[in-house]
């Protein structure tokens, strides 16, 4: 074996530790493989547990991914903790457990395997609980087989008071420990892997010791130890670790709580009949039954369940909330202007002219000039107007169902109210998107019913038709194809707003009354230098505070399609291109790599230049603010968010060949409330040569002085 | 009230019979203020005759035809036209308005280079193009307008010996229905010159094809001759794309767009008689959307204007040197701007108004400039109110062609001032000297002396 497959063997190993807390870092493994040794032959027989079954699985060739993330390993430890801690060792008994390794392995993959498939739920630790109840009551029926009597040791720590110490013996206790410090060293462990789930913790025992000592004549140490475990098991799992966290997470767990410690009782009763530990089979029953329920939910904005690889409780929670602020708006088309250039909302959303009760969602939209004005010479004629007889164009693509036409222009100010739509066109863009244009220029049509269009394609010329006083257009998406429809809310999906002199950039938006609006039009240059292809290959050096270091990235594309860049010191970050908008979506591992600064760098980049454009973009706070200041935020972070991290970006265009473009970025992160305190400030500026590539990259704060040049390796041709 | 002017009397003769569709005399307002500064302090401070640009109007005329064009193609460039004004200060102000520079000559080329634009950001036009200008085109990028069979082949030879790529596009000339043909600038359309020269191009791997151009003439008055040019254009384009996969980086259709300017044998006012703007942009981009092939990669559209922006935003501020009588009575002014500053009242009749307050009575008159040439007349026939020696005209529409095409003739070039957009008023061309003038000749020694009784 060698080196690189020991570190990964030790990895597996220590990672199927830390799944047991629903935890995928190292140490917290390594904290809990310690905390079992506290009793030497239980953590021997877990460890035991853990390097048979990975084993196991690396000899018939399990998926590599999915052993080395220890997904093999955690109900071994459990089940090798297990038979150490309920009856003497002899040779035999041993013997029997190591056989029931496997039985528990094959139980795992199986139950697993069916959990997933057949309801799409984790297996958590049933595996575990089924084999040891088999594995009991198997051994039971041999006389040769001494059950021990464990009883919980407060050891030095009598001095702390008994609620306490049960509260540590109950962490203690699902690695089989009787000794108050196995728990305490758990505790800890997970106070610095995640603040949430530690509140989440005290929240659970408290509530289950209230109820406990309440209901229950006299209830043992042994009770509030079973009922409490699966308490905080249940609340690891319901708050934060399988559900992304919120204030609503928090009433989640109070009702869990309670849910739990019912189970416990029935459990123990329907089991105890038999004489079998029902030990975490509660936490199993009422997480695997909440999760499955709230799968059946209409909508699934609140209490989300996790949709990707989780991370810890806040991190799961901080990508979550910066996806849902930047993407949960996007829809799956891409709507544009329906005209060329800039124009003006003349009438907008709930406009007090005409856009009211059912054709609310609706704009009307008009050309101005420089001062204002829509029209030159006095207005008195449809052609004074700068926007009669201006290009229209399909918002998207789609089937043109219905076109009215023939209905004479007006004169200035002499609307047609009998026509009230004038000459129009519908347009069906499937999924049950209809779009419509009024106010159309008689016989200036270039489709026809039956037409399939595409988005940009001219439909026909602006005019002054039907209810319209002066030449204008009116746009509205519906829902069916009849005229005079009313109107569905629906978004655009990226254009350029001006107001006041400043261009800012929106997606998936609404125009407002009075904002100047364009489609985004691609530039060449920017659009070639943010055109990742998979299989690309960058070379990089770079420096940070003044130590050079080099980088190879790689673009890559996962089994869902989903592009990103992956980077030789083990930092990746997911791309998002969408048609006129670059985004960055996530970044994942190291933060000290250049892929690392190019994602903060990049986040968001229109594809299309901009007179005086800025545009801003939010991080999580992960992936931006240092642990030390988050530790203390994220005891909060349930009830409320301290953080915040943003960046404000603009192009700046120079005539230098090797500076075309250069896409600049200040970064702030922010924090309120008790972290008032807190604030970091950065610059950062991407340069763009003219020959469409990006060729270096800067990033400078107070403490941090980043510098890249980046060289494209040329492709075999 | 002031005290009521003072109208000298005139005797003008009566036609009987000859009736006018306009009525009377038009009364023409004074034009006493340019953007809002007195035409009086700015003769006082910088001279007269006096060249005055409105950066103001300038950047007004860019954004409108800016907006007309955008709102009807989205991919719009325009490159401004260096032979119309190629003062560094009014390039600068089309360029902070994102124009690229268009240039006809070497000279031109390195005006623009000078002031900051990159070679790929200049179109290099015209016939007559050195090897050394084309080799500094080639290396910076510029795009080259190949105009005739010699300019391709010596490129061909440049290239193969610099071992460089060049950016090329080809000038095609086409009937368009206008007389003069314009057919001695690029390769011609309807013989197939065009059709074998894109072919050189395509099959050499030196050269690559980024566009096509086209300048049909100038001050078009109609926008018809642009529809059938494009049209032409865009089966040129869909050639090249269906038979040699070439996609066209831009289709350039030149410039010719009408000031308002008034022709010399124009009856009615250019404001009336040309179509609006509007007109020439449906004609220019109607034909693009027949671009065949292209998906959502469509080809820029490249205009080269230079009058249509400009000329309204120049002025030229004269003095009145003396009044005379012709031998037939006629009234005639002698002003200090004569063609030598006017190259261009040879086709245009140039708005002439007085720069101060005169009486309503209008007498038919000549106007000379100051040379001493019988040909220095910039209006034989225009009615104006009485003024005096000493007292000030303003020539309007004077933006494009004047401050290339003058004169050092006779006497020198006046200052050329800016009004600024944010208020002032800045000098970008100071007034000649004799130094400036004589700085270049040299003499030989036997001719310094001389001595005359």
């Amino acid at each position: 074996m060698n080196i690189l497959t020991l570190r990964t063997f030790i990895d597996t190993i220590l990672y199927s530790y830390a799944q047991i807390f629903f935890s995928n870092r190292r140490w917290v493994g390594a904290a809990l493989l310690i905390a079992a040794f506290v009793s030497p032959v239980i953590g021997l027989f877990a460890l035991l547990g853990a390097v048979i079954s990975t084993l196991l699985a690396q000899a018939l060739k399990y998926n590599a991914e999915r052993i080395r993330t220890g997904f093999y390993g955690f109900n071994g430890i459990l089940f090798g903790a297990a038979g150490a801690y309920y009856c003497e060792l002899t040779p035999l008994y041993v013997g029997f457990i190591l056989v029931f390794i496997f039985v528990t392995f094959f139980a795992s993959t199986s139950l697993e395997h069916y959990l997933a498939s057949s309801f799409n739920l984790p297996g958590l630790s049933l595996p575990f609980i089924l084999s040891l109840d088999i594995f009991l009551t198997f051994i039971k029926t041999f006389d040769w087989v001494h059950f021990k009597t464990n009883s919980v040791q407060p050891g030095f720590f009598e001095v702390i008071p008994e609620y306490i110490r049960l509260y540590f013996h109950s962490f203690g206790f699902i690695l089989f420990q009787t000794d108050v410090l196995a728990g305490m060293i758990i505790a800890v462990a997970i106070l610095f892997f995640s603040r949430v789930l530690f509140v989440n913790s005290i929240i659970a025992y408290a509530l289950n010791y209230f109820l406990v000592k309440n209901l229950f004549p006299d209830p043992t140490p042994a009770l509030y130890i079973q009922t409490s475990l699966n308490a905080i098991l249940v609340a690891f799992a319901l708050g934060g670790s399988l559900i992304i966290i919120s204030r609503k997470t928090i009433i989640l767990i109070v009702l869990a709580t309670v849910m739990t410690l019912i189970f416990n009782i029935f459990f123990t009763s329907v089991f105890g009949v038999h004489g079998l530990p029902i030990f975490v089979l509660p936490f199993n029953v009422v997480v695997l039954a909440t999760i499955y329920s709230l799968k059946f939910r209409q909508e699934q904005s609140d209490l989300v369940l996790l949709y990707f690889a989780p991370g810890s409780p806040e991190e799961n929670y901080y990508y979550h909330q910066n996806r849902k602020s930047r993407f949960d708006k996007f829809r799956f088309v891409f709507p544009e202007l329906p005209f060329f250039g800039e124009w003006k909302v003349s009438q907008g959303i709930n406009g007090s002219i005409t856009h009211k009760t059912d054709w609310r969602h609706a704009w009307d939209f008009v050309i101005t000039d420089e001062s204002g004005k829509e029209y030159r010479g006095n207005g008195l004629s449809p052609e004074d107007y700068f926007c009669y007889n201006t290009p229209v164009v399909a918002p998207l693509d789609g089937e043109v169902v219905r076109i009215v036409d023939n209905i004479p222009d007006n004169e200035i100010n002499n609307p047609n109210l009998k026509n009230n739509w004038g000459n129009t066109i519908i347009i069906n863009h499937g999924y049950g998107l209809f779009s419509s244009i009024s106010h159309i220029k008689p016989g200036s049509f270039e489709v026809k019913k039956g037409d399939h269009v595409l988005k940009g394609q001219t439909v026909a010329r602006c005019g002054n038709s039907g209810r319209s006083p002066v030449p204008h257009l009116h746009f509205q998406f519906q829902l069916t194809d009849r005229l005079g429809e009313k109107t569905y809310l629906f978004p655009l999906s990226q254009y350029f707003q001006r107001n006041a002199g400043e261009t800012t950039l929106c997606t998936f938006d609404y125009p407002n009354e009075g904002d100047l609006v364009r489609n985004i039009e691609a530039h060449s240059t920017i659009r070639r230098a943010f055109d990742f292809r998979i299989g690309q290959e960058f070379e990089l050096s770079w420096t940070l505070n003044g130590k050079q270091y080099t980088e190879h990235w790689d673009v890559k594309a996962d089994s869902t399609n989903a592009v990103y860049i992956e980077s030789s010191i083990g930092t990746v970050a997911y791309i998002h291109p969408k048609e006129k908008v670059f985004f960055m979506a996530n970044v994942l591992g190291s933060k000290k790599s250049a892929l690392y600064y190019f994602y903060l760098l990049s986040i968001s980049v229109p594809l299309g230049y901009g007179e005086r454009l800025r545009w801003t973009d939010t991080f999580p706070i992960s992936a931006t603010i240092g642990k030390a200041v988050r530790f203390v935020s994220e005891f909060m972070l349930v009830f409320t968010n301290l953080l915040s991290s943003s960046a404000v970006l603009w192009f700046e265009k120079q005539d230098d060949p090797k500076k075309q473009f250069i896409v600049r970025s200040t970064h702030t992160r922010l924090g309120r409330g008790v972290l008032g305190w807190f604030k970091a400030n950065g610059t950062g500026s991407i340069v763009i040569d003219s020959d469409a590539r990006i060729s270096e990259l800067y990033f400078e704060t107070g403490k941090t002085n980043f510098q890249a040049t980046i060289r494209e390796k040329e492709m075999p041709v | 009230m002031g005290k009521k002017q003072y109208e000298r009397p005139i005797i003008n003769k009566q036609y009987s019979g000859f009736m006018n569709k306009f009525g009377n005399a038009t009364v023409s307002q004074p034009k006493t203020e340019i953007e809002n500064i007195p035409v009086k302090d700015l003769v006082a401070q910088y001279g007269s005759p006096l060249f005055v640009m409105s950066e103001r109007v300038m950047r007004e005329n860019q954004r409108n035809v800016a907006r007309i064009f955008r709102t009807r193609y989205p991919k719009v460039q325009f490159a401004w036209s260096y032979k119309t004004n190629y003062m560094n200060a009014v390039c600068s102000v089309f360029h902070q308005e994102g124009s690229w520079a268009e240039v006809v000559s070497e000279f031109e080329y390195d005006r623009a280079r000078r002031l900051g634009v990159q070679g790929e950001h200049i179109i290099f036009n015209g016939p007559d193009k050195s090897t050394e200008g084309l080799e500094r085109a080639i290396r910076e990028k510029a795009k080259i307008h190949i105009d005739h069979y010699d300019e391709l082949y010596e490129l061909i030879e440049i290239t193969e010996r610099l071992g460089l790529t060049a950016q090329v596009a080809i000038r095609v000339n086409y009937d368009v229905g206008v007389y003069p043909k314009w057919d001695r600038f690029g390769f011609n359309y309807e013989n197939g010159e065009a059709r074998e020269a894109l072919k050189r191009i395509v099959v050499n791997k030196k050269l690559k094809l980024v566009g096509l151009h086209s300048h049909i003439g100038t001050y078009m008055m109609s926008p018809e001759p642009y529809r059938i040019a494009m049209t032409k254009m865009v089966a040129l384009a869909n050639w090249l794309k269906s038979q040699h996969h070439v996609h066209l980086e831009y289709l350039d259709a030149g410039g010719g767009l009408p000031s308002h300017n008034t022709l010399k044998g124009q009856y009615l006012q250019a404001e009336e008689a040309l179509p609006a703007l509007d007109q020439y942009a449906d004609a220019i981009t109607g034909p693009l959307f027949e671009l065949e092939s292209y998906g959502d990669s469509m080809p820029t559209l490249i205009l080269e204007s230079g009058r249509a922006l400009i000329d309204n935003a120049g002025f030229l501020i004269s003095t009145i040197s003396a009044l005379k009588r012709l031998s037939d009575g006629k009234r005639a002014y002698i002003i200090d701007a004569g063609i030598n500053l006017l190259f261009t009242s040879f086709w245009y009749k140039h708005k002439l108004v007085p720069a101060q307050a005169t009486g309503v009575i209008k007498e038919n008159a000549s106007v000379f400039g100051p040379l001493c040439m019988n040909i220095d007349c910039i209006h034989e026939d225009i009615s104006l109110p009485a003024m005096k020696k000493g007292e000030h005209v303003v020539l309007f529409n004077v933006g494009a062609y004047t401050m290339t095409q003058w004169m050092q003739f006779i006497t020198l070039r006046p200052s050329v001032v800016m009004i600024m957009e944010k208020g002032g008023v800045e000098v970008i061309r100071k007034g000649e000297s004799l130094d400036y003038v004589m700085q270049l000749e040299q003499t030989p020694d036997s001719l310094k002396k001389f001595s005359l009784v």
